[in-house]
């Protein structure tokens, strides 16, 4: 008959007294579970969205300071060119996996026809005559950058070898959908065409100036589309279709047919934009720290998942309050649960004399009290775990629902790390799961904070006199 | 001798006064004998009984047991092994059966016991005459003589030599009270313990080998 099955028998031969305090472990339980849940679902939505988000980052002018600039101030600030040294410096520092910088530019072509996504299909679409419809995207990197993050695969022939990024070599790598449209296969030679236009005074636009641009086909790639929502299906079409009809080749192709383009009228330099793709998502604070003094002025570092914030507005607000009701609900059953156990042990306090007159230590007295507590906590805890998470999924479906109607926030400005996942692809990523890490988690706060609700009736205990209770 | 007081002294402080409950209290017991403490009431028995059974310390003086002071035994210790106390409203655990009760105390003590705890508490409750059939019952269903019998069963219940008990028999009726008289008596001198009982009655006090007499704090051995 050691305490502990005292204890035992204590539960069971007051089973009203046991049944009261279970009812209320079970209600704080749910409370707690839910909080726990929805935390949880939060926290893994966040990872797994900013996992699909990457560890990219660009440098980048910050528009919006730029916008809040007033006139005066706007006309005297001249906006610098990053340089290619300066994207090599940043490139080389230890948080970068590999990086990239492009230059693009918009070719016309005589011989083949662009992709023109699904209006293509019913056969409405008109030709527009030759447009500048190809985007000739210039890379430096030679595996091509989008290609080793997964947005688009290879599907056919190689990427570029660094002798031809270096030499400009005319090779391209297009995407299947073009090669598809116009019978190309790997080995053949597409021929892109430059004009250079200009506006006669009846304002109409006249072409003074053209020459061919010869790629070889090298590679064919496919683009991972990400699924999107019918509401923006229009701008989803648009931007497939800018993707099917970007043609990837070396920096230096890009920048001679702007050179052409431009002609001697100016002073051309190239403009880059750098992506640099870091090793962790944990680098990204450091990254920054160290990128940030050696930019021009107004340059500012962006991350891809500096978008999770905006997309995630429904989300992180729930995730705040699940904590906020996480604390409330700790703070709370640390209280009824001391007073309700201490209010049973005033009770008990003859017995608990009992065990003090009979020699027992105030050790093992406070250890029955304790094992009674934790054995009906871990009953009532087991039996709100399913509820609580039940619970959390109903409340966060509503919770979901309700701040989905409120309009969203419009990104204003648009920059070269705004990612194609919505809010729609957040809150489906959001799913509350009776997962072990959250039984674990929950088993390991109910422990906890039944053990500290148990501090009040202790000091009861130690201050027990059984002279006084006895005699 | 197997306990014995020094000088004690208790006193409860009455604003700047102290009203002394036992001054400079010498006296000492030995094992076989059935020793009571008489009284009136308020005269400080239990308070004497209190400090011999280290429920309380005394302000002064010491309590004796084998030959050490039982605060170097320690208070838990000695009570967890040293002595029996049979209180007056017989203090059992209520959501207990009787011979839950007895094991209770068998669990906590440190000396050495048969293996069988359950076997020998049976058996210590039919010596003292509670049948295996009341044994299963708690407590509360039994009536005041038979707790106090469970109570007595649980001081044996630890193999001590030492016996305290204060007015065991204030609530019950008079053949009652003689049985459990008769117990005493049988503990002292057939199984040599040392049994001291504080009573206020006279009766009972004329059946034990010695009989203390405390008046207004002191102790003596004739009225
Ligand atoms: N906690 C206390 N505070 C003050 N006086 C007390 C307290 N307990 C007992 N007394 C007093 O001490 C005296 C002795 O009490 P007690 O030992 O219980 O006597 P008895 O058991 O002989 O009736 C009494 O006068 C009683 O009123
Ligand atoms: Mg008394």
């Amino acid at each position: 008959m050691n305490f502990l099955k005292r204890g035992l028998l204590s539960i069971t031969r007051r089973k009203g007294k046991s049944l009261i305090l279970l009812a209320v472990l079970f209600i704080l339980g749910n409370v707690i579970a839910g909080a726990i849940s929805i935390s949880q679902a939060t926290a893994n939505v966040e990872e797994s969205i900013k996992d699909k988000l990457g560890t990219a980052a660009t440098v980048e002018l910050d528009y919006e300071e730029l916008e809040s600039m007033d006139e005066s101030e706007m006309m005297n600030f001249e906006i610098q060119n990053l340089d290619e040294e300066l994207i090599n410096q940043i490139g080389e520092l230890p948080y970068v996996k590999y990086y990239d910088y492009n230059t693009t530019t918009y070719l016309a072509s005589e011989e083949i026809d662009s992709y023109n996504g699904m209006e293509e299909e019913d056969g409405e679409y008109i030709e527009q005559g030759m447009g500048m419809e190809f985007q000739l995207k210039g890379v430096n990197y030679a595996p091509v950058l989008d290609i080793e993050e997964g947005k688009s695969n290879l599907v056919e022939g190689r990427v570029f070898t660094e002798e031809e990024i270096e030499n400009g070599t005319p090779v391209a790598i297009i995407s299947k959908k073009l090669a598809e449209k116009n019978n190309i296969q790997v080995g053949d030679t597409l021929s892109l065409m430059n004009q250079i236009y200009e506006f006669s005074e009846s304002g109409e636009e006249e072409i003074t100036d053209s020459r061919d641009v010869p790629l070889e086909v090298v590679g064919i790639f496919e683009p991972q589309t990400v699924n999107t929502d019918s509401e923006n299906q229009e701008q989803a079409d648009f931007m497939d279709m800018e993707l099917q009809n970007t043609i990837y080749v070396a920096n230096e192709i890009v920048s001679q047919e702007i050179k052409y383009s431009v002609g001697d009228q100016a002073e051309y330099e190239d403009y880059f934009i750098p992506a640099f793709v870091l090793n962790k998502p944990e680098d990204a604070e450091a990254f920054e720290e160290e990128v940030t003094p050696l930019l021009p002025e107004l340059f500012i570092v962006r991350h891809a998942t500096d978008s999770y914030e905006s997309i995630a507005a429904p989300i992180e607000s729930m995730s705040t309050l699940s904590k906020y009701v996480l604390i409330v609900s700790i703070i709370t059953t640390i209280l009824i649960i001391g007073l309700v156990v201490l209010l049973f042990l005033r009770d008990r306090k003859h017995e608990l004399g009992i065990y003090l007159s009979l020699g027992e230590s105030r050790i093992r007295v406070i250890g029955q009290i304790v094992t009674e507590v934790l054995i009906v906590s871990i009953i009532g805890m087991t039996l709100s775990l399913f509820t609580g998470n039940l619970l959390a999924q109903t409340v966060s479906d509503s919770m979901i629902d309700n701040d989905n109607n409120n309009q969203r926030e419009e990104q204003m400005y648009y920059s070269e790390m705004q990612t194609d996942l919505t809010t729609d692809d957040v809150l489906e990523a959001y799913e509350v799961n009776l997962t072990g890490e959250f039984i674990l988690l929950f088993y390991a706060v109910g422990i906890i904070t039944i053990l500290l609700s148990t501090l009040i009736p202790l000091i009861y205990i130690i201050r027990l006199n059984p002279k006084k209770i006895m005699m | 001798m197997i306990l014995e007081t020094k000088e004690l002294n208790y006193y409860y402080q009455d604003g700047e006064s102290r009203r002394f409950v036992l001054k400079d209290t010498n006296v000492s017991f030995d094992k076989g004998k059935f020793y009571t403490i008489l009284g009136q009431s308020g005269s400080g028995k239990t308070t004497l009984l209190s400090l011999l059974s280290a429920m309380d310390t005394p302000h002064n003086g010491e309590v004796v047991f084998d030959g050490k002071n039982i605060l170097e035994i320690g208070h838990d210790n000695y009570r967890r092994n040293k002595v029996g106390i049979i209180f007056q409203s017989y203090n059992l655990i209520p959501t207990f059966t009787a011979v839950e009760n007895v094991l209770v105390s068998m669990s906590i003590t440190e000396n050495e016991l048969p293996d069988d705890h359950k076997t020998v508490a049976y058996n210590l409750l039919d010596y003292i005459g509670i049948s295996q059939d009341k044994a299963n019952r708690t407590v509360n269903k039994l009536s005041g003589g038979e707790q106090q019998r469970v109570a007595i069963a649980r001081a044996l219940s630890t193999n001590v030599e030492l016996i305290l008990a204060d007015e065991p028999t204030g609530n019950l009726d008079e053949g009652m009270e003689q049985e459990i008289i008769d117990i005493f008596k049988k503990l002292a001198h057939e199984h040599n313990k040392c049994v001291i009982m504080v009573t206020h009655s006279n009766d009972i006090a004329m059946q034990s080998e010695q009989t203390f007499y405390l008046k207004k704090g002191v102790l003596n051995t004739n009225e």
